[in-house]
């Protein structure tokens, strides 16, 4: 009796200390609690003749809500670097639009189509497309880094900067024109398995999956921790400071481009004024509620992975029981406050 | 006032860090706190200033027991603690900074800007220190930044000052400039609690001392019955060397020559060379520029006029990654902005120079970074439980010897030292002087920046002193004296010429 009470206090306590110290169990608990109270929702929605009708409701849910949030989840993973090195980068749904923009034009099937006009089609066409889409990306990226590393500019100011330039630009160049994609380009995301179009969230899984062993076992990846805790003496240890800031940015402009064609061969079209507006917002509450700290050096990939699921599953959560869309941005900004209100003992 | 504590008892977890301690001390009197990092200082100081709570024990104001919950409750009875990182703001004026949380109103609500300047006067007067209350904090030199520290602890009433190592980033005259404060202050009849590393403070400042060891208290006694070497032993629990500990070695070829190093403003004109296997000393006082003349050599200084030649080959280093290309290496002064990173744990805070050469392609073999770490981390005798823990929990001594075995697993050929054993304890430097002479003996050369004088005497071989940026005299081998390097750095003429050889 005794004995199971020590037991219990001890395994209270190790819960206990877990959660002050390891921002990725605080987080995990989170999301497990938010699937469990979603579970709940979709199995007292409606009434299930069988398990098995149950079971694939709950699962056509999932992957619906997992292949929606493919782009942002990409993002989220730029986003991550960029925070945890102690900058931000508020021009990733310009970015986004500017390469959805550019990959249209490169592979449009009507008369205004670039590399139709240079007589390529098909297959080589699609692969041109996207190894141009990405270099732009990253380019674009690259810009950031320039400004703030060489130009010594604050994040901030030279994203937010280039976030008014690329989609007004953008705007301007599109405003004449409405590319349609080729059907095989349309593949990239559509392609089924199983009858289930599940190749965003591969896509996102792998993107995942290098950016998590990037930022544990690269040189590139551990400086930007360094950089984010402690500027001066990473420079002094001899990185080059610079270098590994621009390619934070232009790491975040690739993964950008990577959700730019994932959603414009999923949707098959863009809006040139509304498309990616607010990622920049959605990829920082992310990246927050999952535990990485805005004044850098502390954060992880597997908690920014968390924090997007968790604002994903509770859009999800809240359209199931019904709540008036209008309110639910009031809700993600709940999360966000509390996921930061949570992890505030932590970073004393 | 008095103040007495008795039986302190505190543990951390199954931590005993204070044993029966007892500790007192009365108006007029400057005590000596003493003990290597970990001994219990700050946790018994901690205590008293309402910070922690006692596990067991008693405090007693004029006999009177107190108990103290909070900061405020302490400040409350008379007890200011002038913390080692200064409580000021930078960007506010020395009044606003003196009342801050306290401010005078006037009827209306506002801020009684002219009341508080009179008050700060009043109390300025006191010290016998002539200064406005109006200068921004930013403006002021570290002496007096402290002496304003002084002023609020007076201002708030206080009869009882504790101050945490108050002269680790001072130069010497203002050392000067603070202890005479202190003086004139327990003339008032306000004690004042010292702690600090300098034993030869300590017999310059203070009454009487009081020795902590591993959590207990093993000395106490009146200053003027002691001296630095009985001091030291009681700290570390053996005899601690003060001799110079200059050998001859077999000097090798010229590692680094500099000629006519200027940058407008920091220093100019600097010519030198070292060899492999020596040990080059720089010293001043502040204002020197001899941190921001190697900052220059390490390429993280900015653009500079002149030659370095490297090994005989002209070289212009533009950047840290290029010097460390080179094979210099850099260890800097002030741990805690430049020398640490403090989200990181042990081993990637002591290796972070060498990750590119673990692995390839950019990849870190963590297996290889780790073996590495380890030999360095027995070479240095660093104390830890685990690499793997965060770096901020090992004394500051450790932390210094971790920033170390990041540039000794790069096998520089130059190495330079700013300021080494900063906030480090008497074992912890000892420690960091053999290995300094250990790579010096292995033919390395070494540069060591300092600003105690007794540093650069017993482990440096030659020095180069320098007075505002100018190289104002070069000292030998025997011909290092205290006397020398201080009559230099402050500016005066070398008394002959010594002959430079090689």
């Amino acid at each position: 009796m005794d004995n199971v009470k020590k037991e219990k206090q001890g395994v209270l306590a190790r819960f206990q200390e877990l959660w002050k110290t390891t921002p990725l169990f605080s987080t995990g608990i989170a999301l497990i609690v938010m699937v469990v109270v979603q579970t709940l929702a979709l199995t007292f929605n409606s009434s299930y003749d069988s398990f098995g009708g149950w079971f694939m409701n709950w699962l056509n849910n999932w992957i619906s809500l997992l292949r929606g949030n493919a782009a942002i989840g990409i993002i989220s993973l730029g986003m991550t670097f960029v925070i945890i090195s102690g900058g931000i980068d508020l021009s990733v749904g310009s970015v986004y639009v500017a390469v959805g923009a550019f990959t249209m034009v490169l592979l449009d099937t009507g008369a205004g189509g670039w590399l139709g006009a240079l007589g390529l089609g098909g297959v080589p066409a699609i692969l041109i497309a996207l190894v141009a889409a990405m270099l732009f990306g990253s380019l674009l990226g690259e810009g950031n880094g320039l400004l703030i590393s060489y130009g010594k500019m604050p994040p901030f100011i030279a994203t937010l900067g280039s976030m008014q330039i690329l989609r007004s630009v953008t705007q301007y160049f599109m405003k004449t024109q409405s590319p349609s994609l080729p059907d095989g380009y349309k593949e990239i995301a559509r392609f089924s398995i199983g009858g289930q179009q599940l190749m965003p969230i591969l896509y996102w899984a792998i993107a995942a999956a290098v950016m998590y062993f990037v930022s544990k076992h690269t040189t590139f990846g551990r400086y930007v921790y360094a950089i984010g805790s402690n500027e001066r003496t990473t420079r002094l240890s001899g990185v080059n400071v610079r270098k590994v800031k621009r390619r934070v940015y232009a790491l975040t402009g690739l993964l950008v481009a990577i959700a730019a064609i994932i959603q414009t061969s999923r949707i098959g079209s863009m809006d040139y004024a509304s498309a990616g507006s607010g990622f920049e917002m959605d990829a920082i509450a992310a990246v927050i509620v999952g535990g990485t700290s805005m004044s850098g050096g502390r954060g992880s990939v597997i908690g920014t992975v968390f924090g997007t699921l968790i604002v994903a599953v509770m859009n999800n959560l809240l359209n199931l029981i019904g709540v008036d869309p209008y309110l639910s941005s009031a809700f993600k900004g709940a999360i966000i406050i509390c996921a930061v209100l949570l992890q505030r003992k932590d970073n004393n | 006032m008095t103040l007495e504590m008795r039986n302190i008892f505190k543990s951390f977890g199954a931590n005993d860090v204070l044993r029966d301690i007892d500790f007192t001390i009365s108006g007029g009197e400057i005590c000596a706190l003493l003990g290597e990092n970990g001994a219990g200082k700050s946790t018994l100081m901690n205590i008293l200033g309402g910070v922690l709570p006692a596990d067991s024990g008693t405090i007693s104001l004029d006999g009177k027991p107190v108990s103290f919950h909070n900061p405020a409750d302490s400040l409350q009875a008379g007890i200011a603690f002038i913390h080692q990182e200064l409580n000021l703001v930078n960007d506010l004026a020395v009044f606003e900074n003196m009342f801050i949380g306290r401010e005078i109103k006037t009827k209306s609500g506002l801020l009684d800007a002219k009341t508080m300047c009179q008050r700060c006067k009043e109390v300025f007067q006191r010290m016998d220190v002539d200064l406005d209350p109006r200068t921004l904090v930013r403006n002021l030199d570290a002496s007096y930044k402290q002496i304003v520290e002084i002023a609020r602890a007076l201002l708030a009433e206080a009869s009882i000052i504790i101050m945490d190592e108050p002269t680790t980033s001072l130069t010497e005259l203002e050392i000067e400039r603070v202890f005479d404060m202190m003086r004139t202050v327990r003339e008032q009849g306000v004690a004042i609690i010292f702690i600090s590393h300098k034993l030869k403070e300590v017999m310059e400042i203070c009454d009487r001392y009081t020795v902590l060891r591993d959590g207990v208290m093993v000395a106490q006694g009146s200053v003027s019955e002691t001296n630095v070497n009985e001091l030291a032993r009681f700290m570390v629990g053996h005899d601690v060397r003060t001799e110079s500990l200059r050998r001859e070695r077999k000097l090798g070829a010229e590692v680094l020559r500099v000629e006519n190093l200027s940058q407008p403003g920091r220093f100019s004109d600097i010519s030198f060379s070292v060899r492999g296997g020596e040990i080059l000393g720089f010293t001043g006082l502040l204002g020197d520029g001899r941190s921001e003349l190697f900052q220059a050599v390490f390429g993280s200084g900015g653009k500079y006029t002149g030659q370095i030649y490297l090994e005989g080959n002209p070289v212009r280093i533009h950047s840290t990654q290029q010097a460390v290309a080179l094979g210099i290496g850099y260890v800097p002064r002030d741990r805690k902005e430049n020398g640490i990173i403090k989200d990181m744990n042990i081993l990637e805070n002591g290796s972070i120079v060498t990750w590119p050469r673990c692995g390839k392609w950019g990849w870190i073999s963590w297996s290889q970074v780790k073996a590495a770490f380890q030999r360095q981390a027995e070479r240095l005798k660093i104390k830890m439980d685990d690499e793997n823990h965060p770096i901020g929990s090992l004394s500051g001594g450790n932390q210094q010897k971790v920033v170390l075995a990041k540039w000794l697993n790069a096998e520089p050929k130059l190495l330079i030292f700013d300021n080494p054993t900063q906030g480090v304890d008497v074992g912890a430097k000892e420690d960091i002087y053999d290995t300094i002479l250990e790579l010096a003996h292995q033919g390395i050369a070494v540069v060591v920046l300092s600003s105690e004088a007794q540093e650069i005497i017993r482990i440096c071989d030659r020095t180069m002193v320098l007075y505002h940026g100018k190289v104002q005299g070069e000292l030998v081998g025997d011909a290092m004296t205290d006397q020398e390097i201080m009559r230099l750095a402050t500016g005066g003429e070398r008394e002959e010429r010594v002959a430079i050889s090689g």
